[in-house]
């Protein structure tokens, strides 16, 4: 029988022993810790968001939509029947419905039997439907009331003589907050008989589809590829802007939490490597004396690490699924009824395993590759041993992996900017820090009592090492401050801006002369924090003299935005919620007229301050020099506007009012008869759209406890691999020195003094660094103004974490206090 | 002491060998225009006090490093034109080693150590032959034992066993007795001239040990790096 020892065959009979090392234990135990903590939260992220995107497809009636001018090409339907889809057509136009003497322009739904496939539409009392049958027609209370109508009389619309079916109560797609006229649902088929959807209609198509997650991904990879020049995709994801953003910034906390806590297992792993790398020099030397090839030695030492890291990343992976499917499970009921049936996603899991074994390369592989050129002749001089510079650079790597990761979790490089800047800011001021103590040290130590100076010159014979240790430390304890004092003040901080009272009706429609009387109707409701604005409805028509059908935007789709009717507002004072990011806000005196950006709005339509945009409101235009950017927090529920022009010229325009109110709950009658009294106004509740928000905020909250847990595990890792990465030298030193005759409570101060200096200078940079770091992700990342880093706790923390890393090194000293210095030196 | 007639079948063969560090002090000669000739089947002592050099010339004629000047050649082979890796291809066929502290792999069974040179080779029936190995220097019934349930003289006995397992030509030995007490020290000397009788083994020992050095058929003292026959 012939066989070539390999690689991973002598690594295996390595491990079987070597699995109990400690430094190999540190290394799986981080690796593991790092695929849960990322695995789960990826796979929890993944899933609510899919969840959140479902209940927002019932606010689109299907999962996803193609809007268009004119009907689309019977290829799209057959293409979704192909895949499996359900599909439904609808289309959404104006018209004038007649009864006697009165009239009224509705807007109006026409839709087939099939809409919505998502969401319901329910007309009466509770009673879902769908889109009612040729023939009959659905009309909301202020359709019925200002055309003087009841349920089973019959209306005119487009010619077409129509029963009422139904009150029309919600319809999918109804959120829209300044719907100006009141709605109807009438059946597709009756529409296009009357000849409502033809060329000149101002009708707009849409198909709607719905079926499994797959089938829908791959419909609108086809969808957009054959999309018609006039069409555009409506998705999910864009309908709920304000969702959109508290899910987002949710997501953003989890994943920094479970980053800090894979950055966490990679120092871990680095230092772990570091000391593993050391034992097995002599190993490696051994094996080049004996003939191995250094590929032969290299590898081995590659597999001894690939086979169990391997096997923890794929059995992190289940636990992270486990994890994940139970922490949904327990938010399960938080989600609305259409998401709770969001597929477990399996990619995040063992893409977290991926980026955990990335991780591991990149921090463990400098060290152990310095190994590859171990000089044989080290086998009988220690000495020998080379440190070849051409390694160096692998040191990089480490940086990398970690830049690399924070940019893939968060998804952003300017949370990845931010975050990589502290930590490294961090290292950098620990690094200065510690050659700052160890050269006072080297000048004064003198004078000191012997038994400090035993122990600061400790630090400073191992210069290296004390400095790696520091760093590590100081760089493990900043990711915990930040974690555990400064993520839970962010959260609190972003849950106080959705006070219990936060606006939760809308009142739209409001004409200048109701104002006053609509404020004293819904205060004696018992309305809190009433807050109406003007809104003039109007067209963005030229941008710099230039027409906006001619001006060369990017894209089809923003051309079609800039053409859109658009809601303008003006007011005195910056609204809340709102933040001048460029330019000045409107001076009280404004003699030509001005106009205030949101910035997306800027972006999108490439325009800079000084620009001129040219507004038509019914028949008057209206030249605005663009004087300030905004930058508006949509996730207040507040009243906000992408475009407000400066009082002076506003109000001139004509307008009507829209309002935001607070009512708590159980005033639904006395609202529905103010409803009643003022026909004209349109009422919308927010309380369901708010409600989830503040959902999302708790389920987070919840969910960042267990990320954290995971993290303050690897925190405990990282310091246990930081202490004992001296801990040999330190054993064999206290053994010669006891030898020599030193007395336990000299050796015990001498302990004390080295880890004390080592825990204060990792407490000092961590609270400092924690403290900047929180600061900046609050206003960069989070958009949250009012931080204020959370002093105390972070003092205390640090204070903490001062004491714990030195009695942690005490401890470890402990032992060999009380043991045979003979025992200890023949080891 | 290196005799021309030898040098066409010199199993080793060391010319004008020369090794120096650069220390603080300035440079340090260690080894200064050495020259030595073995053949196969010789058994050869240096000795020489502690800093020396010994272990270094055992270095450099095993091609463990290379001399600041000078020429090794290893059957034929010049070491300083062969790269590390070439190098430790001869080393694999050519050589074996025993040190003072014996460099067992600890993660290793007893004959997991020993079978590491015949596998590192590929060689055939590679687990009997480690085991006759072992049986050879006493331990058959040792064999799953790990180095740290070993005394120090079996962990040498070990040691032998994977040095000569691969039938290597030269056995280089470092101190080979300088770790063991007395018994184990005549039991690990008794191995080696065994090995040297019964399989022709070329032997080259570093030791302190002047009954090791005397049983050697010449002994060389390393004195101020250059190396001297030592009077019989």
């Amino acid at each position: 029988m012939t066989f070539r020892m390999t690689g991973p065959r002598h690594a295996l009979r390595t491990l079987r022993r070597e699995w109990r090392l400690p430094e190999l234990r540190t290394l799986i135990a981080a690796l593991l810790l790092s695929v849960i903590a990322l695995g789960a939260v990826g796979t929890l992220a993944a899933r609510v968001q899919r969840a959140v995107l479902m209940s927002a497809a019932e606010l689109i009636g299907g999962d996803l939509g193609v809007d268009a001018a004119a009907p689309l090409p019977t290829a799209f339907v057959r293409h979704a029947q192909t895949l499996g889809l359900h599909t439904s057509k609808l289309a959404d136009f104006p018209s004038v419905a007649f009864a006697g003497d009165r009239s009224q322009l509705l807007s109006v739904t026409a839709g087939d039997g099939a809409w919505p496939l998502r969401g319901k539409l329910i007309v009466d009392r509770n009673r879902p439907a769908h889109a009612p049958p040729a023939g009959s027609v659905y009309l909301d209370h202020r359709a019925l009331v200002s055309l003087q109508l009841k349920v089973g009389d019959h209306v005119q619309v487009g010619g077409m003589d129509l029963a009422i079916a139904g009150e029309l109560q919600q319809q999918p797609g109804g959120g829209d907050l300044v719907a100006l006229a009141p709605r109807a649902v009438m059946a597709l088929a009756d529409a296009e008989s009357a000849g409502l959807l033809g060329t000149g209609s101002r009708a707009r198509h849409r198909l709607l589809i719905a079926g499994s997650m797959s089938a829908v991904d791959a419909y609108r990879t086809w969808a957009k590829a054959n999309l018609p020049a006039d069409a555009r995709m409506v998705t999910p994801e864009e309908v709920q802007q304000r969702l959109s953003v508290a899910f987002e910034r949710a997501g953003s906390f989890l994943r920094l939490a479970a980053l800090l806590a894979a950055l966490l297992a990679g120092i871990a792993v680095a230092l772990s490597a570091q000391r593993y790398a050391r034992r097995k020099t002599d190993e490696i030397a051994l094996l080049r004396a004996l003939g191995a090839s250094s590929r032969f030695a290299f590898g081995s030492l590659a597999w001894t690490l690939a086979v169990p890291a391997v096997l923890a990343a794929l059995i992190g992976a289940g636990i992270a699924l486990g994890f994940a499917s139970a922490a949904f499970a327990y938010a399960h009921d938080l989600l609305p009824a259409s998401a709770q049936r969001a597929p477990l996603p399996l990619g995040p899991a063992f893409a977290a395993a991926g980026v955990s074994l990335a991780v591991l390369a990149g921090f463990a592989l400098p060290p152990l590759a310095r190994l590859k050129s171990t000089p044989p002749i080290a086998v009988f001089r220690r000495t020998a041993k080379r440190t070849p510079r051409r390694f160096d650079l692998l040191y990089a790597l480490p940086v990398l992996v970690a830049l690399g990761l924070i940019a893939l979790e968060t998804g952003s490089w300017k949370i990845a900017g931010v975050l990589a800047a502290c930590l490294a800011g961090a290292a950098l001021f620990t690094a200065l820090l510690t050659f700052a103590i160890l050269w006072l040290i080297r000048r004064y130590a003198v004078r000191l009592n012997p038994a400090l100076r035993l122990g600061v010159s400790a630090l400073t014979r191992r210069r290296g090492l004390s400095l790696l240790q520091s760093c590590a430390i100081s760089l493990g304890l900043t990711a915990l401050l930040l974690l555990a004092v400064v993520a839970p003040a962010l959260l609190d901080t972003w849950r106080s801006e959705l006070p219990s009272d936060t606006p939760n009706w809308f009142v739209v429609n409001v004409q200048t002369a109701q104002r006053a009387g609509v404020r004293d109707a819904l205060d004696k409701l018992g309305a809190t924090r009433f807050n109406d604005m003007p809104v003039a409805v109007g067209k963005l028509v030229a941008i710099d003299g230039v027409d906006v059908e001619r001006v060369p935007f990017r894209g089809h789709d923003v051309s079609q935005d800039a053409a859109q009717q658009l809601r303008l507002s003006w007011s005195r004072v910056l609204p809340p919620a709102n933040r001048v990011i460029a330019g000045q806000w409107f001076a009280p005196d404004a003699r030509d007229a001005q106009v205030s950006l949101d910035v997306a709005w800027v972006r999108r339509f490439d325009l800079k301050l000084g620009d001129t945009l040219e507004f038509l409101v019914g028949n008057q235009r209206i030249d605005a020099r663009l004087t300030s950017i905004r930058e508006v927090d949509w996730s207040r529920f507040n009243v906000n506007f992408f475009v407000m022009l400066d009082p002076a010229h506003g109000e001139a325009l004509p307008h009507t009012w829209i309002a935001s109110f607070y009512l708590p709950p159980g005033h639904a009658g006395a609202l529905a008869a103010f409803s009643r009294d003022n026909p004209s106004l349109s009422l919308i509740d927010v309380d369901e759209l708010l409600d989830r928000a503040r959902q999302i905020v708790g389920q987070v909250t919840a969910a960042a406890r267990w990320v954290l847990a995971f993290s303050l595990l690897a925190g405990a890792l990282v310091l246990a691999a930081a202490l004992t990465m001296s801990a040999a030298e330190r054993r064999h030193e206290a053994a010669l020195l006891r030898t020599l005759g030193a007395r336990r409570a000299q050796l015990r101060m001498a302990a004390l003094c080295e880890f004390g200096l080592l825990g204060l200078i990792s407490g000092v940079t961590a609270l400092l660094a924690s403290a900047a770091a929180g600061a900046w992700l609050a206003r960069a990342v989070f958009r949250i103004h009012a931080f204020l880093p959370p002093w105390a706790p972070l003092i205390i923390s640090a204070v903490i974490a001062a004491v714990v890393v030195a009695a942690l090194g005490l401890a470890g000293t402990r032992k060999v206090l009380h043991t045979s210095p003979l025992l200890l030196l023949r080891r | 002491m290196h005799d021309g007639n030898r040098t066409d079948m010199a199993l080793i063969s060391a010319t004008g060998l020369g090794k120096h560090v650069e220390g603080p002090a300035g440079r340090l000669d260690i080894l200064d225009d050495v020259s030595l000739e073995v053949n196969a089947g010789e058994t050869i002592a240096i000795t020489g006090a502690s800093g020396s050099g010994k272990t270094t010339l055992l270095g450099l004629l095993a091609g463990l490093d290379l001399p600041s000047h000078g020429s090794v050649r290893l059957d034929g082979h010049a070491l300083e034109a062969m790269d590390e890796e070439a190098r430790a291809r001869l080393r694999l066929k050519l050589v074996g080693f025993v040190f003072q502290s014996f460099h067992l792999l600890p993660a290793l069974t007893a004959e997991e150590n020993v079978l590491l040179p015949l596998e590192l080779d590929g060689t055939p029936d590679a687990p009997p032959r480690a085991r006759d190995a072992l049986a050879s220097v006493g331990l058959r019934e040792r064999g799953a034992h790990y180095p740290y349930q070993l005394s120090g003289g079996e962990q040498q006995r070990v040691a032998i066993a994977r040095a000569f397992v691969h039938r290597p030509r030269i056995l280089f030995a470092d101190e080979p007795t300088g770790n063991l007490d007395h018994h184990s020290r005549d039991t690990i000397a008794d191995l080696l001239f065994a090995l040297n009788r019964e399989h022709h083994t070329t032997l080259i020992v570093v030791t302190h040990d002047p009954a090791m050095a005397a049983r050697c058929a010449r002994v060389y003292d390393l004195l101020d790096g250059r190396l001297q026959a030592h009077a019989a």
